[in-house]
């Protein structure tokens, strides 16, 4: 077990299953490799990206059909190989790969969430990208509907 | 702003040092070469869109707004 410094948890114990590897970061942030990945049942279904470079650079983010339930994104072939995934189809989600939506918090605590540039998981080797897909028909921040989340699971 | 046709092999220069080739063309999709220097950055729009709303993203999280969403999303 490793301890990483947080700005917003403290010092927290992780093992190194809980450590996803953006090779390339993600837009605006190319340098930031490695994030932990927080759920807790205390504030479920919300999924922290926590930087471990960087002990104040927090994300917050929901699953994709938390946001969305009838969400269908198109993760294009060069993002697939990225992924270390096959590119002749989509990745099974919950199963392959889990996708987040990072959300913005605005005045008087309104919350975005990002469907048009998801972070994409592959599960199995806990590699990550942002997948940005301009052609999906998602806006970059969709507010959220907070009744539609009513006795979600993550 | 400005719309100029080009066909394949056509070429526009932007200012002295930039030169955008038009290398294929298909009907869903055009390929371009382009000539800059080192230092003028060049970047798919929905990038520079995806990196706007990521710093947007991690300067609105705050202890107090995490606390607020967190506890809205607990009391559902």
């Amino acid at each position: 077990m490793a301890v990483a410094e947080t700005a917003h948890f403290g010092a927290i114990d992780y093992a190194e299953e809980s450590v996803v590897e953006f090779p390339q970061g993600i837009p605006a942030f190319e340098t930031e490799r490695r994030f932990l990945l927080i759920q807790r049942e205390s504030s479920a279904p919300v999924v922290f990206l926590q930087s471990l470079q960087h002990p104040d650079l927090l994300f917050l983010t929901l699953p994709v059909r938390i946001v969305e339930p009838a969400y269908s994104g198109c993760i294009a072939s060069e993002d697939l190989d990225r992924l270390g995934l096959s590119a002749d189809r989509q990745p099974e989600e919950g199963r392959e790969v889990l996708t987040l939506s990072l959300l913005t918090i605005g005045q008087d605590n309104a919350v975005t969430a990002n469907l048009m540039a998801p972070v994409v998981i592959n599960l199995a080797t806990r590699r990550a990208i942002q997948s940005v897909q301009p052609d999906s028909g998602y806006a970059v921040a969709v507010p959220l509907r907070w009744d539609g989340l009513k006795g979600k699971e993550a | 702003m400005l719309v100029i046709r080009r066909k394949t092999g056509e070429s526009l220069l932007i200012g002295e040092d930039i030169e955008i080739e038009v290398i294929d063309v298909s009907p869903s999709r055009v390929k371009l070469g382009i000539k800059a220097p080192g230092t003028v950055p060049i970047l798919r729009k929905e990038i520079r869109l995806a990196a706007e709303q990521n710093r947007q993203a991690a300067r609105s999280i705050t202890a107090a707004s995490i606390e607020a969403v967190v506890a809205r999303m607990t009391r559902l």
